[in-house]
């Protein structure tokens, strides 16, 4: 049963970290992502207007 | 301040999008538990493998989301992309986030399938022809991933990667019929075959299917929030460079503005 638990447990620990790693790098990116447009949008009259 | 119509336009996901890939996680969160507590500790222990037959309820699982959904995703879209007709980045992103979810599992795979063969065969690893185009598979979609991070133009990027992808899921159909053109450790198709016509418990029949079901949620779930990262890296990289010059240039504008006052 040793290597049954072995085998779940780490497959299991992969996939819930990537799953997880995946999470947090949209997060991180939509975030980025805001915050580029955004300031885009504030940079005032001349200043974000940028080419489609 | 006045409206700016050709201000960048966010990246933005439906809400009945954001919706379809939380439901699709719940799903899969939920298939795979259950998967696990069924495979644990409800179906019985084989006649011949004992417990590791519950090995069985997750590694074939795996091996079909590597293979077959993963790569053969990948095989397609980098097909439809080099394809002048449906030349689209989204295929390129496409093959892209199934090759990357597609290394997990494939990392999966050869983990459980070695946990189960160091008790059954004795080995850890055998240079049998099924683990090793298993493993060749492993490092050309490694090759895939690493061949991306290559500074490149989008268009560029997408038509060697869907070369390299292609060229990798060649592999692919040698890791299906392995176990039938060479004699090899790993065992042939058996739940499927005809000839065995196999008997399986009802409980055990229904896990292992149901594994499959649950996998195949949890990477529909990575595919879909991996290609929207692949969106955002796009728009990002496509665009970032602009605001800073942007900024830059309003910089420069403000300081000549200060040198004439």
């Amino acid at each position: 049963m040793g290597y049954v638990a072995a085998g779940y447990t780490i497959v299991l620990t992969i996939l819930f970290l990537y799953g997880l790693s995946l999470a947090w790098r949209r997060r991180r990116l939509t975030r980025a992502a805001q915050r580029v447009a955004s300031s885009a949008a504030s940079s005032g009259p001349g200043g974000g207007r940028l080419p489609r | 301040m006045r409206p700016n119509p050709g201000v960048l336009t966010f990246p933005t996901q439906s809400s009945r999008g954001k919706w379809t890939v939380r439901i699709i996680g719940i799903a899969a969160a939920l298939g795979l538990a259950l998967t696990v507590w069924l495979g644990l500790w409800v179906t019985p222990p084989d006649q011949v493998q004992g417990d590791l037959v519950r090995l069985v309820y997750i590694h074939p699982g795996v091996a079909w989301v590597a293979l077959y959904l993963a790569f053969g995703l990948a095989a397609v879209a980098s097909l439809l992309y080099l394809w002048p007709r449906t030349r689209s980045l989204f295929w390129d992103r496409l093959a892209a986030a199934a090759v990357e979810v597609g290394v997990v599992f494939n990392v999966c795979t050869l983990i459980s399938g070695s946990i189960w063969g160091k008790p059954t065969w004795g080995v850890w690893w055998a240079w049998d022809a099924r683990l090793t185009s298993t493993a060749v598979l492993l490092v050309l979609f490694l090759g895939y991933l690493a061949l991306r991070r290559v500074p490149a133009e989008p268009e560029v990027r997408a038509r060697r990667s869907a070369f390299v992808a292609l060229f990798a899921s060649v592999d692919v159909p040698i890791v299906h019929f392995s176990v039938l053109w060479w004699k090899t450790l790993h065992q042939g198709a058996t739940v499927l075959n005809p000839d065995l016509s196999p008997t399986i418990h009802g409980s055990m029949a229904w896990t292992l299917l149901l594994g499959f079901v649950a996998l195949t949620l949890v990477f529909v779930w990575m595919l879909l929030v991996r290609y929207r990262i692949g969106v955002l890296s796009d728009w990002l990289g496509s665009h970032e460079l602009e605001a800073a010059l942007e900024e830059r240039r309003a910089e420069g504008t403000a300081t000549d503005e200060d040198r004439a006052a």
